[in-house]
Order: C-alpha cells, then structure tokens, then sequence
C-alpha cells in the first residue's frame, strides 16, 4: 500500500532531516519525472532505477572558509572537499530501502563516457530547487552558499518534489551593476572567454541573455593535476625521443604530484576556482572572525 | 550591548574534548608564533591563513595492537590509518567554521611544490607538546609513542599548550643499552652504518649527533606507492625487449603499487620496524 500524503509529507521532512544530520549543507526533492523534460532516454532516473519516483538531491560547501583566505593559491589547487554530500546520498538511500522498504540507489554522477555523466547532479539541484546556473562555467549557484558539490539518491519512493527556484540566482544585483558599466562581471573579468579564459556572456533586462563556456579550456585548468594531468605525462613519456627527457619528466615533482592527485583524490578534486572566488553569491558567509 | 569575552579555556576544551571523542589520542593547542620563529620561508602558519591565532594539533590513528602483532608484515604493509586523522582534521575545522564562526584550515597531508610540505607538521606537534622528536624519526608521545597527526589553522584564540617538559626519546631502557652496546633498538633494527637508515649518539641522557638517511628510508617505507611506480616506469623506459617491458607493466610489483596509490588511505607506510622496537608506547600495543 502507497503512502498517502501526509504520511508522504512526514516521510519527506525526516528524510531531508536525515541527510542534514548526515551532512548535507542542504537538500531538495525532485519528482524523477521531472528530468524528462529536459534530457534524453538514458540519462534520466528512470534508466537508473525502474520505476524511480523521487530523487534527494543533497549539496555540501566545497573549499572551507579559511581556504578561500589562504594567500597560497596552491592549497586551494589540492584542498578540495570532504565528499560530505555522497555520504548524505548513502546514508538516505541505506535508509530509505531498509526503514521503508523502496528501491533506493546513489546517483550516477562520474563520467562514464566523454565528459557527460550519466545522470547530471547539476540538473538534479536545479529541479530540486536548490540553485540555478551560473555565467560562471555553469555552476549552479545556491542562493544561500553560492557554490556547492551535488550528489543524489534515485529511489522508487514518492516524496513532496520541491519547487524549482523563481528567481535565478545568477547574475547578482551586483554583478548586474558592473556589467551594465564595464560590459562584464566579477567571473568575465577575472576569466575572459577573449582573453585566453573561459566565460563571455550577455545580460539584458537583468538576466543572462547568452552564455559561453569553454569548457575543454576550463577542464585543462580546474582539472591540472590529477588523471588528465597524469595522462598527458604518459603521453610525454610515450612521444619522448630522448629518454634523459623522458625520465626529467618521469621523475618531476610535477609527476608526483599527478599521482598523489589521483591517490588522494578529495584532496585535489579542483585545481582553479578564480570565477568562484570573486562571485558575490554566497561570499558574505565566507567571512568568519 | 557588548560582546562578552568567551572563557577561550572552555572553549578550548570543548574543541579538544570533541575532537578525542571522535578517535584523536592526543589534542594539543600550539602558538603559531612560536612555529613561524623555525618555520622554512614560506611554511609559517600565517603564510597559509593570515588570520591565524591559534594551531591545533591531534595525533592518533596509529595501526592496532593486533596489526603489529601479525607475523605477516604484509598486513602492515598494506594497512596504513593516517587519512582517518586528515578526515578528523577536516570534520573539526569544519565545526569551528560552521558553529564558532572562526576560520579554520585542516593542513592538506599532501605536499606543495618540488615536494615540500605546507607545514612543518613535525615542529607543530613538537611546539604544542603533542610529542617531541625521537633518534628514529617520528615524532614520539610520551603515552602513545608513534602516532600520525594533523594540523588545524585557526583564528581561534586559544590558549597554547607548552612543548613537553622531557623528551619521549631516548627511554631509560634505550638508555642503558646505549650505554652497553653503543646502540639503541632502533638504531641496531636500521643501523645506517650496515645498510639501514639510522644512527646516532646519546648523551647525558639526550639524542646527539643524529644521522638519518632520508633516500634510502623512503625507498623503504614508500616501497609500494609513487616511488615504486617512479621506478618501474623507469627500468621500463630504459628496457630495449618488449617482452621484458610488458613483464615489468604487467607484473605483481607494478600492480600493487598501483594499489597502493588508488588505496593510498590503507597504505601510508611500508616499512615500521624502528618503531615496532620502540619502547616508547610499546605498553599501547601489547594486549590479551
């Protein structure tokens, strides 16, 4: 027998609460139904899981306060985040399968062929109501916390879906302001798409009107150390004529670095966050005594 | 209205209890101040958070009785337990932010450029008396002997910890086979003048003269891990046969240091046997 709605309502509170405790910095309720719209066959909840009904979406802060001051820009590069909201995700999905009994699985969220994942995360928060995307390399933005890491749980439960966000977040009364000036925000400026960076946009009417993203150029600087940055110096190695060079590079600290990347990957999750840091979104909460 | 100055003792021990609650043996507080004074440029505390008043050093994680009673070293090869310390730094920094409204920064355990630390995080626990520094390396608590740390910046004011009154090292039984053989146990384990990588003289009491060669121990305790990775590519690239390259690409070694990377969290050190001769704390690892 199904839920009727108040116990589904009750459900979906302690549920929310649950991934808080576990810790989310926030979570929203998509109805699975809802990817449909705006993705093809295969990528939606229902490709995941048959017969999926809801899915949690669960959002934690990435870099802590302390790391956005640091004058060091190279801790930022290996000092990423806590995966605290996969954890969330688990611990909702252990939940709802053994207090409930639905069907519930974590999300697919890591890139399993090209740069598409299978199930988008950023999609996920924006249907839950929990951001919306950005200028800024499209990250969703959370009106409260600006940037924050997504993960979620597919499960055959139906919870009370949340309402998708009225008002985008991006761009800021602020940013607005400058754009309105100087033809750009606080993001274009600090990475121009004409400039050697990633991000041009237009704003007319105080919202974004067009968007440009490059991303491959983006990933080569977000994403330096780690498995791409390890499989261009095996690529180096393979091209080397000379094997003295192959081995400087074999032996660089800039090797080292690559695999302690990939080994210790929460620490070196991103390696660029110059659009994030100079966006106003969430920025007065990164101030602390 | 005035903000009313909080009891800083208090919450010192409210963070310190917190963080002994959930697995740290030992929680100390140092003053960064006295850090920066024999801090390497660049690796003061304040060159990574400006605002920072206060260190926090936990130690703890070390392997289990059982695992250093096992006949197979593999077992301690392969089960390393530093990243539940970095987790632990991690969870209390995110607590002062999130509930004191104070920065903090959990030290990444991975280093900066040309392989350098961010921080000393030997001197840290040495300034806030989480141990003090030992003949075979490691720094030592009196109680616990090895254990891994973490460090925590913060704008915190908390009031410091003084470095320990004696030394953990040498200990007295150390001391009386010094005297009768020129040796320590771990000095005679590693011995750097038979091929080991330790050495040194005590006198009065105290360590002097310590000898310690760097290379040779981490191509021990890093056997498996990104040196041994270093290595295998190495003896690859210089290989003419393509049979003999595809043996050493598809051989057991290279595997496990593979392994060892991707699991790096349960294969932080590969070689324990001065400590496993350590007096110091050996009381922790003897049980039923």
């Amino acid at each position: 027998m199904g839920l009727d709605d108040e116990q589904a309502a009750v459900a979906t509170d302690a549920i929310k609460q649950l991934a808080l405790d576990s810790g989310a910095t926030v979570v929203g309720i998509a109805a699975a139904g809802a990817f449909n719209e705006y993705v093809p066959e295969g990528h939606r909840p229902t490709d995941f899981l048959p017969g999926a009904q809801s899915v949690v979406v669960a959002g934690s802060l990435g870099p802590s306060n302390a790391a956005w001051q640091s004058p060091n820009r190279r801790l930022m590069e290996i000092t990423g985040y806590d995966f605290r909201e996969n954890v969330a995700s688990l611990v909702v999905a252990e939940h709802i399968e053994t207090a409930h009994g639905y069907q519930a699985i974590q999300a697919p969220a890591l890139p399993t062929s090209g740069q598409h994942p299978p199930m988008s995360m950023m999609l996920a928060a924006v249907l839950s109501g929990l951001g919306t995307r950005s200028i800024a390399a499209n990250i969703i933005l959370n009106p409260t916390y600006g940037l924050l890491y997504y993960a979620a749980a597919i499960t055959t439960m139906p919870l009370v879906p949340d309402h998708q966000l009225e008002d985008n977040v991006c761009p800021a009364r602020s940013c607005v302001k400058m754009y309105e000036m100087e033809g750009k925000t606080p993001c274009m400026a600090v990475c121009p798409a004409d400039e050697g960076g990633c991000i041009d946009a237009t704003i007319e009417g105080g919202e974004i009107s067009s968007s440009y993203f490059n991303r491959e150029r983006c990933s080569t600087r977000a994403m330096n150390f780690g498995i791409r940055g390890h499989i261009k110096q095996v690529e180096l190695l393979t091209a080397a004529d000379d094997i003295e060079e192959a081995k400087a590079v074999l032996h660089s600290d800039d090797f080292r670095r690559n695999l302690a990347a990939i080994g210790r990957y929460k620490e070196s999750v991103a390696q660029c966050f110059e659009c994030m840091r100079v966006c106003p979104v969430g920025r007065y909460r990164r101030n602390l005594k | 209205m005035t903000d009313v100055e909080p009891d800083w003792q208090m919450v010192k021990s409210e963070v310190l209890s917190g963080a002994l609650k959930r697995g740290a043996a030992v929680a100390r507080v140092g003053d960064p101040d006295a850090l920066a004074a024999i801090a390497a440029p660049g690796q003061a505390p304040v060159d990574l958070l400006p605002q920072v008043r206060s260190i926090i050093v936990l130690g703890g994680s070390a392997p289990r009785a059982g695992e250093w009673h096992s006949p197979r070293p593999e077992v301690m090869e392969t089960v390393g337990t530093a990243d539940r310390m970095a987790a632990l730094g991690s969870a209390v920094a995110r607590r002062i932010e999130d509930e004191l409204g104070y920065y903090a920064l959990n030290v990444p355990t991975a280093t900066d450029q040309d392989d350098k630390p961010f921080l000393d995080f030997t001197a840290a626990a040495v300034i806030s008396g989480a141990g003090s520094p030992s003949l075979a390396g490691p720094v030592l608590h009196p109680e616990h002997g090895f254990l891994y740390f973490t460090v925590i910046l913060t704008s915190l004011p908390l009031p410091a910890d003084e470095p320990l009154d004696a030394p953990a090292c040498p200990a007295p039984s150390c001391v009386e086979m010094y005297d009768e053989r020129g040796l320590t146990p771990c000095t005679d384990v590693c011995n750097i003048d038979d091929g080991g990588c330790l050495g040194g003289q005590i006198q009065e009491g105290l360590v002097i003269g310590r000898r310690y060669d760097s290379n040779r121990c981490r191509s021990r305790v890093y056997h498996y891990w990104i040196p041994g990775y270093q290595a295998v590519l190495d003896r690859v690239l210089s290989e003419p046969d393509a049979e003999r390259r595809k043996m050493m690409l598809y051989g057991s070694y290279f595997t496990r240091t593979m392994w060892s990377i991707t699991y790096s969290n349960v294969s932080q050190g590969q070689c324990f046997e001065c400590m496993r001769v350590c007096p110091v704390g050996a009381e922790q690892r003897a049980l039923r």
